[in-house]
């Protein structure tokens, strides 16, 4: 045997050698096997009752739960999945399942406040000072998963943008700390979905029009935010100073960019 | 973007709207990591590939613990190990496991001297007997460093500890390891 203990350097590549040579398995068709077994009913458990969207519960009752749920796991992925508007929850895949939430959801994700109050948290925020849009009906504050504040603002009727069917609102302006990832934005986006490179106040934007989808932004700590566009209508994103903007509302392109360039 | 692969972030969020096929191409991406970890702590093939597969069905109805945007694999490799660690226990423990490695491969020594290369292989089996006898924890923390080539952030996450702390249970182990291949003792005696 060794006599000598090896130095630092030595049991390094020993074990490097060592890891390279184990009789480790070969896994051939594990893909087939875990697609099989997702297939088979689940055994359920008593709790999935309660996060199962097809058991009825009595509808005040669940509007109850699933708020305290999600207040509880107001930093969860599940919490998120409560707060998505109804119906549109939305994501382009071949076998994808778009069961509405709960009925109770609110409409728009966050607390309701005030335009200062919003401002005055986060002062990022911009808005539109286009006459079309004029002030804001309603403005909802609330934190990505990873605490990054979002503003959503609320157009519920105004002359010559149609509300939309889906949300019951002539438009919406969200704001985020954060960046479009272009990456991830083009695998997810598109099928029914038009994207097309357009200029926003110098910088660089994305128009969308077609069907409604999901797109993922990163967050200022580079965390990936999932959301949802919430009026299947046309839509514009842009990023500012580090701030993310997104105009969904059921007008031409260029007046999209048109009320972009009055956000102040 | 073209021909890239799908980013883990893409396919993760399909699973978790219940797209069994972007699910089954995150399993023929990190089935192999996620049986080499089995592996390391199961001491056996055939347990290794069944934790494995255990471990991929648990973390697909787990998805809606995980954390948007955080990495696919270390999460992955947590629930990996718990389960291997759990499967080890329930069948009783044994002291020691059955790593076994192909340690006289030709290739890889062939540039060494007749003296040289016997070296490494007494070495090699030294290292993988104390291996054997070391608690699961310690013989995980070498594999993610040695074996699998883990960052340190990664480590962290596989192994659900604060990143500061990596370096310092790596060196712990190491330290243990040295302790059993010269002779003092079992490492959980």
């Amino acid at each position: 045997m060794t006599r000598e203990p090896m130095t630092e350097h030595e049991l390094e590549a020993t074990l490097a050698d060592v890891g390279d040579r184990l009789a480790y398995p070969r896994p051939a068709a594990m893909a087939d096997a875990v697609r099989a077994r997702l297939r088979e009913p689940r055994s359920r458990r008593w709790w999935d009752a309660f996060v199962a969207p097809r058991f009825g519960l009595v509808p005040a009752l669940a509007t109850l739960v699933l708020l305290v749920v999600a207040i509880a796991l107001s930093s969860t992925s599940i919490a998120d999945r409560f707060l998505r508007l109804p119906g549109i929850d939305i994501f382009r895949a071949p076998s994808v399942s778009t069961t509405p939430g709960p009925s109770a959801t609110p409409r728009f994700p966050g607390q309701r406040v005030t335009l200062e109050q919003a401002r005055a948290q986060a002062p990022f925020l911009r808005v539109p000072t286009d006459a079309r849009l004029g002030t804001p009906d309603e403005v909802y504050l609330d934190q990505t998963q990873s605490g990054t504040q979002r503003v959503t603002l609320v157009y519920l009727s105004r002359a010559g943008v149609p509300v939309s069917p889906n949300a019951g609102v002539s438009a919406i302006v969200v704001a985020l700390r954060g960046r479009v990832d272009e990456a991830l934005f083009g695998k997810v986006a598109g099928g029914g979905t038009r994207i097309e490179d357009v200029s926003v106040n110098g910088g660089r934007g994305f128009w969308l029009d077609g069907a409604p989808h999901q797109f993922f932004y990163r967050d200022e700590t580079g965390n990936i935010v999932t959301e949802t566009l919430r009026l299947a209508g046309n839509t514009l994103l842009w990023e500012q100073d580090g701030v993310t903007f997104r105009l969904e509302a059921q007008v031409t392109r260029e007046d999209a960019i048109r009320m972009a360039a009055s956000f102040r | 973007m073209e021909g890239r692969p799908t980013e883990d972030a893409v396919l993760v969020e399909r699973s978790r709207h219940g797209d069994h096929d972007a699910y089954a191409e995150l399993v023929t991406r990190y089935q192999a990591i996620a049986a080499r970890t089995a592996y390391v702590i199961t001491g056996t093939a055939a347990d290794a590939e069944d934790v494995a597969q255990d471990a991929f069905v648990k973390a697909f109805y787990a998805l809606d613990r995980f954390r948007a945007g955080a990495p696919f694999r270390p999460w992955l490799l947590r629930i990996v190990a718990n389960e291997a660690i759990n499967r080890r226990k329930a069948a009783g423990r044994r002291p020691t496991v059955g790593l076994s490695a192909a340690l006289d491969r030709a290739s890889g020594d062939t540039a060494l001297s007749p003296e040289a290369s016997a070296l490494a292989h007494e070495r090699r089996e030294l290292v993988l007997e104390a291996l054997r006898q070391m608690k699961e924890e310690d013989r995980l923390v070498i594999a993610y460093r040695y074996f699998f080539d883990l960052s340190e952030i990664e480590m962290a996450d596989a192994l659900g500890v604060a990143r500061g702390t990596v370096k310092s249970r790596l060196s712990r182990a190491i330290g243990r390891l040295r302790a059993v291949m010269e002779g003092e003792g079992r490492d959980d005696a």
